[in-house]
C-alpha cells in the first residue's frame, strides 16, 4: 500500500459509541490449582468465597489509603470515559474506568457503606455473586494499569490501584490468572520469569560476546556472577531470549564496555520485572525485589541498574527502597547494610537509560549518528515509566532523559502527537499481565490509539522506527504491528539504536 | 484436559510431558495450524529439541536463528525467515510443535 | 413554636451532627489508613512545595479537569466557585451578633447563583445525554444534581422573582440555630423548598460521593512526593512485618513469612 492510497487517520480516536458486552466473555485462562498453590494461595475456588473475598477487601482498604479514598471520593464526573486505551479500541462500557472501578465500587457500597445496604438501587450497589465475579475476572484482566486515566482524574482516582486490589482479592479466594501467575512461580524457583536456567543463559551470554566480536572486533563481555562487579545489572529476562529485546541487551554491553564500569549480570537475580505488582500482592512483589536485594549483597557490587522493562522500572524506582531499602533514607538493618555498600555518589538504583544518558553528558560516548541515518525515529513512552517513575531527578526526566540518548545516537527523531505521549502516552496494549496469548483479541483492540498515532507519524513524518524502553510494550508491538499494516520489525530498544551507532574501542587502542 | 493423539495438552495445546511427543504429534499440531512441515521446519524443531535436551530451556531466538544459518545458509539464519516458516513465532509455535513447554515471561 | 420549626430546627441539628461525626470518622480513617507505597503520579512533583502547588492547583483551579474536559472544567468549576461565593453571602444570616461589615458587602454575591445554574444545568445535560455518562450515573447521581438545582432555583426565584420571604424571621430562625435561641422560621413553600434540600446535603455528606471533597486531599496519587529513591516510605504494616520477621543478615534472608 503506498503512502498516498493510506486514508488520513486522526490524530485522536473518534471516540466510540458504546457497545455493551461488546467485550464479554470469561477472561484469560485461570492459574491451576499448582500454580496457585506455589505463591500461597488456595488452590481452587474457595467455598465460602464471598465471604472471604468482602473479609479480604475489607483488609485490602485497611492497609491501601488509596483503595479506601478511590472507593469513596468518585463522583462519576465521567471524564476518565474516554481515556482507556482498551475502551477506545473496544467500545465495552465497562472497560471505561470509572465504570471498571465501579465493578468494586458497587460490591463496596452494598457491603461496607450505609447508602448501598439500605438503598442499594439508589446508589448502584450491587451483592458480590456469581456473575459479579466473573465480570470481576473478565474485567479487572482488561486493564493494564497503565494509569493513564489517573493523569486525567480530577481527584487522583487510580484505577490501577483498583484493579491490583481486585486481583488480590480473586486470588484470596482462588481465582487466578494463569500468566502472571505461573511467571511468579518460576521467578521465585529459577530466578526470571521465562524459566531459563543459569547454563542456559550463560551459553546464550557467550554466544553474543562472540556475535559481537565478529561484528565489530571488540572484545565487549556480558558478565555473568561475577563478584566484586562496580555494577549489578537486572534487567528483564525477555532480552535475553526474544526478539528485538535481544539487541537492546547488546547496547547495554557495548556502553558499559566503553564505560570501563565493570559490571556484572546475576543468575540468582536474572530478572528485573515484577509480576507481583499486577496481582497487586505486597508480599510476593517483595519476595521478588529480595532476590535483587540478594544478588547486590552477594556480588558485593557498588550500584544497581536496572534495564529496560517498564514496569520494573516502576517497582524499582518506586517501590524497592520501600520494599527492600535498596535506596537511602531507610535506618533498619538492612537499608544500613546496602548503604555501606552502595556508592552514594550514585543514585539506587539507576536505569540504564540514566547511566547511558550521564556518560553522554560527560562526553565518554562517541556516536556515528549516520549508522541510523535510514531510520526516522519515534519514542513510545512505556506507561509505567512515563506515570509511575522518574529519571534523572530532575522534573519530567523519564521523558527527556530516553529521548537525549536518541538523539544521541540518531539523526532524525520525531514525537508523535502530543496528545498520546509523556504523561498521556498510550498503552501499547499488552502491559499488566495482559501479554498473554489468549487475550490477543483485546492486545489487538487496546493497541490501536497507540497505532493511529504511529500512523499519523509515519504519514506526516516519514517515521518508520519505533523505540520503546519496555520489554512487554516490545513483544506487544512486534505482534500487533502488523495487523496495522506496520512492518514488525520498526520496534527496536532504545539501546539498539545506541548499540547501532556507537563507536567501540578496540582492544588494541585501549 | 484435551489430547492430542491420547497424549495430555494444556489448554493452549502444548504438551504436558516433554516425553509424550512424536513425529506424528507434531503433524497433527502443525496440520491444526495449517501448516505442511518441510525440511526446514524440522531443522528447527531438531535443533530446539537437541537444545532443550542439553540446557532443559529452549534456546533464545538470536541462539536459534544463528545454528539455522549454520545449516541452512546464511540468507534463512534470521527471524524474519522464521517467522515465515512458524507465523505465530518460531519460539512459541516451534516449541509446541516440538513437544516443549511454552516460553513464558514478557515474549 | 409550630411542629414544622421545630422540625427544621431539628433536622438541621441532625444534620449537622451526622456532618461532623460522619466526616471526622471518613477524615481520620483516611488519614489512619496508611498508604504503603509510592503511587504519585506524573506529572509528580519532587518537592514538598511542589506537591503544595499541585494541590493547590487542582483545588482552585481544577487544573485537571481543565485538561481533561473543557466543558465539563466549565461546566464544575463554575458551579463550584457559585457554591463558595453563595456560602459567604448566606454567611450575614447565621453570624451572631454584630455583623461584620465585610458580609454587608456580600450582597452582590447573589448573581453567583447563574453560573451556579448554568453549571449544574450542564452537568446534568451531561449526564443525560453522554452515552458514556449516562451509563455510568446511578439514580442517586441525577438526584444530587437535582436538589442542588432546586436550591439554586428556589434561591433564585425568592431573591430575584420579588418572592422574598420575611427576612427578619430568616436571619432570626438562622442565628437561633446558632445561638440556640430557636425562633419561627418562614413558612412560605418556596423556602422550606430552598432549605430542606441543604439540610438533606449537609447530612448524607459523609455518606455519599460528595466525599470527594476531603478525598481530594487524600489522595496518594496527589499528594505525595516523589521521592522514593532518596527516601525510604514505609508502611507501619510493613514494618512491623520487617521486624517480625528477625532479618537474618548472615544468610541474607527473611525469615518467617
Amino acid at each position: 500500500m503506498s503512502i498516498n492510497s493510506i486514508e488520513k487517520f486522526p490524530t485522536y480516536l473518534a471516540i466510540p459509541p458504546l457497545k455493551k458486552d461488546s467485550m464479554a466473555g470469561n477472561g484469560p485462562f485461570k492459574a491451576s490449582i499448582e500454580i496457585q498453590k506455589d505463591l500461597g494461595f488456595p488452590g481452587e475456588k474457595v467455598d465460602n468465597w464471598q465471604q472471604v473475598a468482602i473479609n479480604k477487601i475489607a483488609e485490602t482498604k485497611s492497609k491501601y489509603r488509596s483503595v479506601q479514598v478511590f472507593l469513596d471520593s468518585c463522583m462519576k464526573c465521567g471524564v476518565c470515559t474516554d481515556k482507556c486505551h482498551y475502551y477506545l479500541g473496544t467500545a465495552d462500557p465497562k472497560n471505561m474506568p470509572v465504570a471498571r472501578q465501579d465493578l468494586f465500587r458497587s460490591v463496596y457500597r452494598r457491603h461496607f457503606t450505609f447508602a448501598g445496604k439500605y438503598f442499594p438501587k439508589l446508589v448502584g450497589a450491587k451483592d458480590f455473586d456469581e456473575d459479579m465475579l466473573d465480570d470481576w475476572y473478565n474485567y479487572f484482566h482488561q486493564c493494564s494499569q497503565c494509569r493513564r486515566c489517573a493523569v486525567f482524574c480530577p481527584i487522583g482516582i487510580d484505577t490501577a490501584e483498583i484493579s491490583m486490589a481486585a486481583r488480590e482479592i480473586m486470588n484470596a479466594i482462588g481465582v487466578g490468572q494463569k500468566y502472571p501467575n505461573q511467571i511468579l512461580g518460576k521467578i521465585n524457583k529459577i530466578g526470571n520469569n521465562l524459566g531459563m536456567p543459569e547454563p542456559a543463559l550463560r551459553d546464550t551470554l557467550a554466544d553474543l560476546e562472540e556475535e559481537i566480536e565478529e561484528e565489530t572486533g571488540a572484545s565487549v563481555k556480558l558478565p555473568l556472577d561475577i563478584k566484586n562487579s562496580e555494577v549489578l545489572m537486572v534487567t528483564p529476562s525477555a532480552d535475553f531470549f526474544a526478539e528485538p529485546h535481544i539487541d537492546g541487551l547488546i547496547g547495554y554491553a557495548k556502553v558499559f564496555h566503553q564505560s570501563g564500569v565493570s559490571w556484572t549480570l546475576s543468575s540468582y537475580a536474572s530478572e528485573a520485572a515484577n509480576f507481583g505488582m499486577f496481582i497487586g500482592n505486597y508480599d510476593v512483589m517483595r519476595q521478588g525485589a529480595l532476590r535483587i536485594r540478594k544478588a547486590a549483597l552477594d556480588l558485593n557490587v557498588k550500584r544497581v541498574v536496572v534495564g529496560e522493562c517498564g514496569h520494573a522500572w516502576r517497582v524499582a524506582y518506586s517501590f524497592w527502597n520501600t520494599l527492600t531499602g535498596l535506596g537511602s533514607g531507610g535506618s533498619d538493618e538492612y537499608s544500613l547494610k546496602l548503604q555501606n555498600q552502595l556508592d552514594s555518589n550514585y543514585p539506587q538504583p539507576q536505569h540504564m537509560i540514566e547511566f547511558t544518558y550521564d556518560l553522554i553528558q560527560r562526553d565518554k560516548l562517541s556516536f556515528d549518528k549516520s549508522k541510523n541515518d535510514h531510520r526516522v525515529v519515534t519514542f513510545h513512552d512505556s506507561c509505567n515509566v512515563a506515570r509511575g517513575s522518574n529519571m534523572g531527578d530532575i522534573e519530567n526526566g523519564q521523558f527527556i532523559l530516553p529521548r537525549e540518548v536518541i538523539k544521541a545516537a540518531c539523526n532524525n527523531f520525531s514525537d508523535m502527537h502530543k496528545s498520546t505521549i509523556k504523561s498521556a502516552t498510550f498503552c501499547c496494549g499488552g502491559g499488566g499481565g495482559l501479554l498473554t496469548d489468549d487475550l490477543i483479541d483485546l492486545r489487538i483492540k487496546g493497541a490501536k490509539p497507540r497505532m493511529h498515532a504511529l500512523k499519523r507519524s509515519e504519514q506526516d513524518n516519514g517515521v518508520n522506527t519505533l523505540a520503546a524502553i519496555c520489554a512487554i510494550c516490545k513483544s506487544q508491538f512486534s505482534k500487533v504491528l502488523p495487523n496495522y499494516d506496520f512492518d514488525p520489525y520498526m520496534i527496536v530498544s532504545v539501546h539498539q539504536l545506541v548499540s547501532d551507532a556507537i563507536i567501540l574501542t578496540k582492544d588494541s587502542e585501549t | 484436559m484435551a489430547e492430542i493423539l491420547g497424549m495430555e495438552v494444556d489448554e493452549e495445546g502444548y504438551l504436558l510431558k516433554v516425553s509424550d511427543w512424536s513425529i506424528e504429534i507434531a503433524n497433527v499440531m502443525s496440520e491444526e495450524d495449517g501448516i505442511e512441515l518441510s525440511t526446514e521446519h524440522w531443522e528447527v524443531i531438531n535443533f530446539l529439541q537437541s537444545y532443550y535436551k542439553e540446557y532443559e530451556f529452549a534456546p533464545a531466538v538470536r541462539v536459534l536463528t544463528k545454528a539455522i544459518a549454520k545449516k541452512l545458509g546464511n540468507d534463512k539464519g534470521n527471524s524474519r525467515y522464521l517467522y515465515s516458516l512458524f507465523p505465530y513465532g518460531p519460539a512459541k509455535q516451534g516449541c509446541r510443535f516440538a513437544g516443549l513447554p511454552k516460553p513464558t515471561g514478557c515474549v | 413554636m409550630s411542629l414544622i420549626s421545630i422540625f427544621f430546627t431539628l433536622f438541621f441539628y441532625f444534620s449537622v451532627l451526622i456532618f461532623i461525626t460522619g466526616l471526622s470518622y471518613k477524615v481520620v480513617q483516611y488519614w489512619n489508613t496508611p498508604a504503603p507505597l509510592k503511587i504519585p503520579i506524573a506529572p509528580a512533583p519532587l518537592t514538598k512545595s511542589g506537591v503544595f502547588l499541585r494541590l493547590a492547583k487542582e483545588v482552585f483551579l481544577f487544573a485537571t479537569l481543565f485538561k481533561s474536559s473543557k466543558w465539563t472544567w466549565l461546566f464544575g468549576w463554575s458551579f463550584h466557585l457559585a457554591l463558595v461565593l453563595l456560602f459567604f453571602r448566606h454567611l450575614v444570616y447565621f453570624w451572631p451578633g454584630e455583623i461584620p461589615l465585610i458580609l454587608l458587602k456580600t450582597e452582590p454575591l447573589k448573581y453567583a447563583a447563574y453560573p451556579l445554574i448554568f453549571g449544574l444545568i450542564g452537568l446534568l445535560g451531561r449526564r443525560i445525554f453522554v452515552d458514556r455518562v449516562r451509563y455510568i450515573s446511578a439514580p442517586s447521581d441525577y438526584l444530587m444534581l437535582l436538589l442542588i438545582i432546586l436550591i439554586g432555583a428556589s434561591g433564585m426565584l425568592m431573591t430575584f422573582a420579588n418572592n422574598h420571604p420575611n427576612m427578619l424571621l430568616v436571619k432570626n430562625f438562622a442565628e437561633g440555630l446558632i445561638t440556640f435561641q430557636w425562633s419561627e422560621l418562614p413558612k412560605e413553600a418556596i423556602f422550606l423548598a430552598h432549605i430542606f434540600p441543604v439540610f438533606f446535603l449537609i447530612a448524607i455528606f459523609p455518606i455519599s460521593k460528595l466525599l470527594h471533597g476531603p478525598g481530594i486531599f487524600f489522595a496518594p496519587t496527589l499528594n505525595q512526593v516523589d521521592d522514593a529513591r532518596k527516601k525510604r516510605h514505609i508502611s507501619n504494616w510493613a514494618m512491623q512485618k520487617e521486624k517480625n520477621t528477625k532479618i537474618d543478615l548472615d544468610h541474607n534472608q527473611d525469615k518467617g513469612s
